[in-house]
């Protein structure tokens, strides 16, 4: 685990409030869509075919602060789109910052380097730079040559001017445990904090359908790359999440945990499914019939997914659970072996 | 397979909900046609089927709205717009690709990437 302790500590004590206070639904990472607008079309990626209008569209900064603040939850992704050509996003950046929210702008980095003096390194803001592996791997999955090496540099960049940065990555059938093993050793050589991994999620309007991951393919990749994990990985994320992947534990989704927002409203039921949008976040809450979601309701959209925004949020929240949970992490987390 | 270019009738064999469904699903603008004659075109983001007073919301040609149209007002919805999620660009990157790949295991006689032999326990 590489998160620093006050996140880790935010984050516990947030999840402790909601417990003691009852509630059996509450969000764990806001997932912020400021526009849909990106400067690639990745194979694997559902979410930015939209007519002309749509991307040019994007949402105020009052906006997705309003966001931010009626979800409550501590930590805030920002996906998109690309949020680096989001106009007003040191605006957002900062305004977050102030609110000491934790951010991770996920980014394909390729205008990293140039748009670094917009922001303030601060334990809050990290840069969550898409990585789908090295140099050949990556630039296949987005779909243009050169990304990975430009990805690289802004990430030197980052971290020389002392930003977080992490990585994340989504995995397909058909990759390599040994190459992504080496990606691993590369991305720690490089000095980002931690990598967050997840297997791709099969949106309906991506254009490469064929390689998306079934479960027990998933449990054989993620346990092939990660059965001996090398004391210098260092992951940004739950390690039951990652067992999980591995076919070691056994979860169901939490779909409420990732809520999105973005110009349509808030997305029902994840970031994921797309099927409909209430017009604020209790409505969502309150409106979605969550039992339709998750593997044990025998949604086929929902059969495969195995996804970090599902099932992250699940991991923590068992962590906090009980003391098998809590027990279970601090040991995966001190021994380093999953 | 795209819905591009449907102009679907309303009747006994295609209903107003399951034509609402694919226009919600339908990455591209359409133009809903009104009973009273009028037409909007734009994009479908949203649609309430179980609502009281059913209705859809859309963003314009110009991107502005959102604008809500109860079911009861629609006649039927032209699926006129680009299907902006069947372009075949990806399909010329992968093509393209596997012809440099072809042509490097040709000159190589070995293709690195398909002769992974698992994790090597580091």
């Amino acid at each position: 685990m590489s998160v620093p302790v006050s996140q880790m500590y935010t984050v516990a004590s947030y999840i402790l409030q909601q417990k003691i206070r009852g509630q059996k639904r509450y969000p764990f990472v806001l997932m912020l869509e400021p526009l849909f607008r990106c400067n690639l079309a990745c194979a694997g990626c559902g979410k930015i075919q939209y007519p002309a209008q749509i991307l040019k569209k994007h949402l105020t900064v009052e906006q997705c602060l309003a966001a931010v603040a009626e979800c409550g939850a501590p930590i805030v992704s920002i996906p998109g789109g690309e949020p680096l050509m989001y106009p007003d996003i040191d605006k957002l950046v900062a305004e977050l910052v102030k609110r000491r929210k934790y951010i991770y702008l996920c980014t394909n980095a390729i205008l990293l380097k140039e748009k670094l003096h917009l922001f303030t390194p601060s334990k809050y803001l990290t840069f969550s730079v898409h990585m789908d592996g090295l140099r050949e791997e990556h630039d296949e999955a987005v779909c243009r040559d050169g990304v990975f090496d430009e990805a690289v540099e802004g990430i030197k960049a980052a971290l020389q001017r002392g930003f977080r940065v992490t990585t994340n990555t989504t995995l397909f059938d058909g990759a390599s445990p040994l190459r992504m093993r080496e990606f691993f050793d590369e991305m720690m050589d490089l000095g980002v904090e931690g990598m967050m991994l997840s297997p791709g999620y099969s949106y309906s309007k991506a254009p490469d359908q064929e390689h998306f991951l079934h479960q027990t393919r998933t449990n054989q990749l993620f346990s092939e790359m990660l059965s001996k994990p090398k004391r210098r990985w260092k992951f940004n994320q739950s390690p039951l999440f990652l067992r999980f992947l591995m076919g070691k534990k056994d979860f169901e989704c939490t779909p409420w945990g990732n809520p999105t927002f973005n110009m349509f409203g808030w997305q029902r039921p994840c970031y994921l499914l797309q099927e409909g949008y209430a017009a604020s976040f209790r409505e969502l809450m309150d409106g979605t019939k969550w039992e339709n979601y998750g593997k044990k309701s025998g949604n086929e959209k929902c059969r495969d997914c195995m996804v970090h925004c599902g099932y992250e949020a699940t991991a923590v929240d068992h962590t906090f659970s009980s003391l098998k949970g809590f027990a279970e992490t601090v040991s995966v987390a001190l021994s380093g072996k999953l | 397979m795209t819905l591009e270019g449907w102009v679907p009738q309303i009747n006994d064999y295609t209903s107003l909900r399951e034509v609402v469904d694919f226009a919600f699903d339908y990455r591209g603008n359409t133009t809903v046609v009104k009973r009273d004659g009028g037409e909007i075109v734009g994009y479908i983001f949203n649609r309430e089927a179980d609502a009281p007073d059913a209705f859809i919301q859309l963003f314009d040609e110009q991107g502005d709205g959102p604008f809500t149209i109860p079911y009861r007002d629609i006649a039927t919805i032209k699926f006129t717009g680009k299907d902006t999620a069947a372009g075949n660009s990806w399909k010329a990157w992968v093509e393209r690709k596997e012809k440099e790949r072809a042509l490097r295991a040709a000159a190589s006689g070995v293709d690195r990437l398909g002769r992974d032999p698992g994790p090597d326990g580091g």
